[in-house]
C-alpha cells in the first residue's frame, strides 16, 4: 500500500517536472545595480518576449563587489546558485582558483556558435584559465571615463571650438585646468571616494607613465615605486588644492556633478545612462564624455570586462542540457550588446563593435579610443574586484588622496602589504 | 517507587530530547568542528591539513588581528556602558510618566530597536553624507565652516558606530528597566516618604540595589552583542575606506574566511573570541552579581 502510494506520488512529481519542461528555466545572477542595470533588465525582458514559452530567464541582481563574489563562492560550494552569473575578468584568477567557475568545452562554444574569433584576442583570453580552459564569455569592455559640463567648461575657455575640451593633456595643462574650473561655488572635479572608484584613476595614472602594478610577482617593484608615488601625488594634489571635495560618496559624487557644483567627474561608463536618461528629461546641462586626458608619457586608461560564466556547483551540477541553453543565451546578449551599449560600455562581440550603429552611437563614440591603450588589472588572485588589492587601496591610496598620509608612505604600505599576502 | 522514578527519568528524557539533539546538532557540534577546523590549514568549504598552532601564532603576530581585538574593546567600552547607564536613566524618566504619555514616549524610545540594521545604517549615513546631509548644518560651524565626513573620520569612527548602535538598541533595554521599576512594591517607597527620605536617598538605597540585577542582566546582555559588534562597522565602511583601521573581530573573521578563503584561519579567530565572550561575561557577571546583594 505504501509502496503504491510512494509510486504514485512520485509518478505525479515527475510529471509535474515533465509539465515543467515545456518552459525551461535559466536562473540568473548579476551585479549590475549602476545605471547599466536598466538596459541589462530591458534586454532581459526582451530575451524572455523572444523566447516566450520556451526560455525564460530569471534574473536577480545582488549587491556589486564583495557580497556578490562571497555569495557567488558559499552557493557554488555546496552546490547552489545560478545556472549562469556576470562575472569580472580581472576577478578570474582568482575565481578558478577558488574553483567557483565550470569550465566551458570548444565543443559546447562550437555547438552555440560562439567563435573566439569574435572576440578581441586578449578580451578572449583573459577568460581562460592557466589551464588554457575557456571559463567564460565577455561581454562588454569597461573602462573609467571624463564626463564634463560643457557650460562650465566654456565659461573657463577650456572648450575648442568643436565642442570638445581642449588643453587637458600633460600634468601640468591638466592641473591648470583644474585650477581654472575652480571657483568660489563650483569645484572642478568629482571623484568617488570607494576603493573601486580610487583604484581605476590611480591604475591609469601608473600606466600612463609606463609603470607596472604587479611583474614577476612582485608589487611595486623598482622604479613602479617611484611611479605609483607619482600617481598618489597627483591625486592627492587635487584635494589639497581643492579642486576636488574631499570624501565624496559614490552617488555624492555623480549628484555634485549632475547639479552643476563640479565641472567634470572621473567615474565608469556605466553612469553614461544616468546622465543619458536625466538630459533626455531635460534636467541635465549640456554634457559630454570623454577618455581621460593623458597626464604622463602614453595614453591608458584602466579597463575591466563583464563577462558571463557558469558556476561550478559542487555535487548539482547545471545539467548538459541546460548548459546548452545558457550558452545560446549567451550569445544571444552578445549579438543583441548594441542595446547593452547604451548602458555605456564597449561591446566585446566584434561585429557590434564594428558595426555602423555602434560607430555613431553618442556618447561611445566620443570615448570608445581608449579601448586601443586600455590596461587591464594584474592577473593574480590577488587582484581584481573586491580583491586585496582593492582593499589595499582603500586602506592606503584613498587615506593619501585625503591628505591622511603622505604619497610615498601610502605606497610603500600598500606594496608590503600586498607583498606579505603574496605567500 | 524505583519503577516510577524510571518512568519520570524516561518522561524527562523523551521531554529533552528534542532540545538536546537540536542544541547538538546545531551547536554543540559545530563548535567542535570550528575548534578542530581551527588546527588546519582549511579553505572556507573542504578538509585542510593540520597544522598544529599555526593559526593561533600568525593570529598573535600579525599587525591586523591584535588592532581588531583592540577595536572590538573599544567598541564596547564605548557602547556597552554607556548604553545600561543611558537605558535606566531614561526607564527612571519613564517610568515617572502615566497613561498613554508613557506608552507614547516608551514606544518613541522603542521604534528604531525595530529597524533592520541596514536601515539604521542608511537614516544615518544620508543624515551624515558630507556633500548633502542635513546633520552638515550642525558640523560645518562647529569645523570652521567646512563639511566634515564623520564616518571617515578616523578618531571620530568607533564612537559614532557607538552612539548610532546606543540609540539604535535603547529602546529595549530601557524596556526592561521599566519592567524591574515597576516589580519594586510602591509601599516601600511610600514608607521612605514616611520617614522623610530625600529623592536621592530613594534612589540610593531603594531603587539602586533593586534594579541592580536587571542592571546585571542589561549590562551582560550588552557586552555579549557588542564583542559580536559586525554590521554597523561593515556597512559604514562600505565602499572600503581604511577597512583595515577600524576592523573589528568578525569583520576579521568575514574577511579571512568569505573574502580569503582561509577557513582554518577565520575559525581560529572565532575560537578567539568564543573565549574571550565566555570569559569576558562569566567575570563580569560574577563580579557584579554578588554586589546588589551585600
Amino acid at each position: 500500500m505504501i509502496r503504491k502510494a510512494f509510486t504514485a506520488t512520485l509518478a505525479c512529481a515527475l510529471l509535474a517536472a515533465g509539465a515543467a519542461r515545456a518552459t525551461e528555466t535559466i536562473v540568473w545572477w548579476d551585479f549590475l545595480s549602476g545605471g547599466d542595470g536598466v538596459r541589462m533588465k530591458a534586454m532581459l525582458a526582451e530575451f524572455n518576449k523572444e523566447f516566450d514559452g520556451k526560455v525564460h530567464i530569471e534574473a536577480t541582481t545582488l549587491e556589486w563587489g564583495v557580497p556578490f563574489y562571497s555569495k557567488v563562492q558559499t552557493s557554488t560550494a555546496i552546490g547552489q546558485g545560478p545556472d549562469v552569473m556576470t562575472y569580472h575578468e580581472s576577478r578570474m584568477p582568482l575565481g578558478i582558483s577558488q574553483n567557483v567557475l565550470s569550465p566551458i568545452t570548444p565543443e559546447e562554444l562550437a555547438a552555440a556558435g560562439i567563435k573566439s574569433s569574435d572576440f578581441g584576442e586578449a578580451n578572449w583570453k583573459a577568460a581562460q584559465g592557466s589551464d588554457g580552459k575557456q571559463y567564460a564569455i565577455p561581454l562588454d569592455i569597461h573602462s573609467i571615463i571624463l564626463y564634463y559640463n560643457k557650460d562650465l567648461l566654456k565659461k573657463a575657455g577650456l572648450l575648442g571650438d568643436d565642442g570638445k575640451p581642449k588643453g587637458l593633456d600633460g600634468v601640468a595643462n591638466w592641473d591648470a585646468a583644474l585650477a581654472k574650473l575652480t571657483t568660489k561655488d563650483v569645484a572642478a572635479l568629482s571623484v568617488p571616494n570607494d576603493s573601486a572608484s580610487g583604484w581605476r584613476p590611480f591604475y591609469t595614472l601608473l600606466n600612463q607613465q609606463g609603470g607596472q602594478f604587479l611583474k614577476d610577482g612582485k608589487f611595486l617593484d623598482g622604479d613602479n615605486l617611484a611611479k605609483a608615488e607619482t600617481a598618489v601625488g597627483e591625486m592627492q594634489k587635487w584635494v589639497k588644492s581643492g579642486w576636488t571635495p574631499a570624501n565624496t560618496e559614490y552617488a555624492a559624487s555623480i549628484a555634485l556633478f549632475t547639479a552643476g557644483k563640479v565641472a567634470m567627474h572621473i567615474n565608469g561608463v556605466w553612469e553614461v545612462p544616468t546622465m543619458v536618461d536625466l538630459a533626455k528629461k531635460g534636467q541635465l546641462f549640456d554634457w559630454g564624455a570623454m577618455q581621460i586626458p593623458v597626464l604622463y608619457s602614453q595614453p591608458a586608461t584602466w579597463a575591466d570586462s563583464h563577462a558571463f560564466a557558469i558556476p561550478n556547483r559542487q555535487g548539482n551540477p547545471v545539467d548538459p542540457a541546460k548548459r546548452k541553453l545558457v550558452l545560446q543565451a549567451i550569445h544571444w546578449f552578445n549579438e543583441h550588446s548594441l542595446e547593452w551599449a547604451g548602458g555605456g560600455h564597449i561591446p566585446a562581440y566584434l561585429p557590434v563593435q564594428e558595426s555602423a550603429a555602434f560607430q555613431a552611437l553618442k556618447p561611445n563614440a566620443d570615448y570608445v579610443s581608449l579601448a586601443k591603450t586600455a590596461v587591464f588589472d594584474p592577473v593574480s588572485t590577488l587582484a581584481g574586484v573586491a580583491s586585496p588589492v582593492y582593499d589595499a587601496t582603500g586602506n592606503y591610496i584613498i587615506p593619501a588622496m585625503m591628505g591622511e598620509m603622505t604619497p610615498a608612505d601610502a605606497v610603500r604600505k600598500m606594496r608590503d602589504d600586498l607583498q606579505s599576502q603574496a605567500k | 517507587m524505583l519503577k516510577s522514578k524510571r518512568s519520570e527519568y524516561a518522561a524527562a528524557a523523551i521531554l529533552m530530547a528534542p532540545f538536546v539533539v537540536v542544541y547538538g546538532v546545531l551547536f554543540v557540534y559545530p563548535t567542535i568542528k570550528m575548534v578542530e577546523l581551527s588546527f588546519t590549514n582549511a579553505p572556507l568549504i573542504g578538509p585542510g591539513q593540520w597544522v598544529g598552532f599555526d593559526n593561533y601564532w600568525r593570529l598573535a603576530t600579525e599587525r591586523q588581528f591584535p588592532l581588531a581585538v583592540w577595536n572590538t574593546i573599544y567598541f564596547v567600552l564605548l557602547s556597552a556602558l554607556p548604553s545600561t547607564l543611558l537605558a535606566l536613566v531614561v526607564a527612571l524618566g519613564v517610568n515617572r510618566l502615566k497613561g498613554w504619555v508613557q506608552s507614547l514616549v516608551l514606544a518613541a524610545f522603542f521604534l528604531p530597536y525595530i529597524l533592520p540594521v541596514s536601515v539604521v545604517w542608511r537614516i544615518w549615513s544620508w543624515m551624515f553624507d558630507k556633500d548633502f546631509g542635513i546633520a552638515q548644518y550642525l558640523i560645518a560651524p562647529l569645523n570652521g565652516g567646512q563639511h566634515l565626513s564623520i564616518f571617515r573620520t578616523i578618531p571620530l569612527f568607533m564612537p559614532m558606530v557607538a552612539l548610532v548602535t546606543i540609540w539604535w538598541l535603547l529602546g529595549f533595554n530601557v524596556l526592561l528597566f521599566v519592567a524591574g521599576l515597576r516589580n519594586i512594591s510602591k509601599e516601600i517607597y511610600e514608607a521612605a516618604g514616611l520617614d522623610g527620605a530625600s529623592r536621592w536617598a530613594q534612589f540610593s538605597r531603594i531603587t539602586w540595589p533593586l534594579i541592580w540585577p536587571v542592571t546585571v542582566l542589561v549590562l551582560t546582555i550588552q557586552l555579549i552583542l557588542q564583542f559580536k559588534i559586525f554590521d554597523q562597522v561593515y556597512l559604514f565602511t562600505q565602499g572600503g575606506y581604511r577597512v583595515d583601521t577600524t576592523m573589528v573581530m568578525v569583520q576579521y573573521i568575514f574577511r579571512q574566511a568569505f573574502q580569503l578563503n582561509k577557513g582554518g584561519l577565520a575559525a581560529a579567530a572565532s575560537v578567539f573570541l568564543f573565549l574571550l565572550i565566555i570569559v569576558m561575561s562569566v567575570l563580569q557577571y560574577q563580579l557584579l552579581r554578588g554586589r546588589g546583594q551585600r
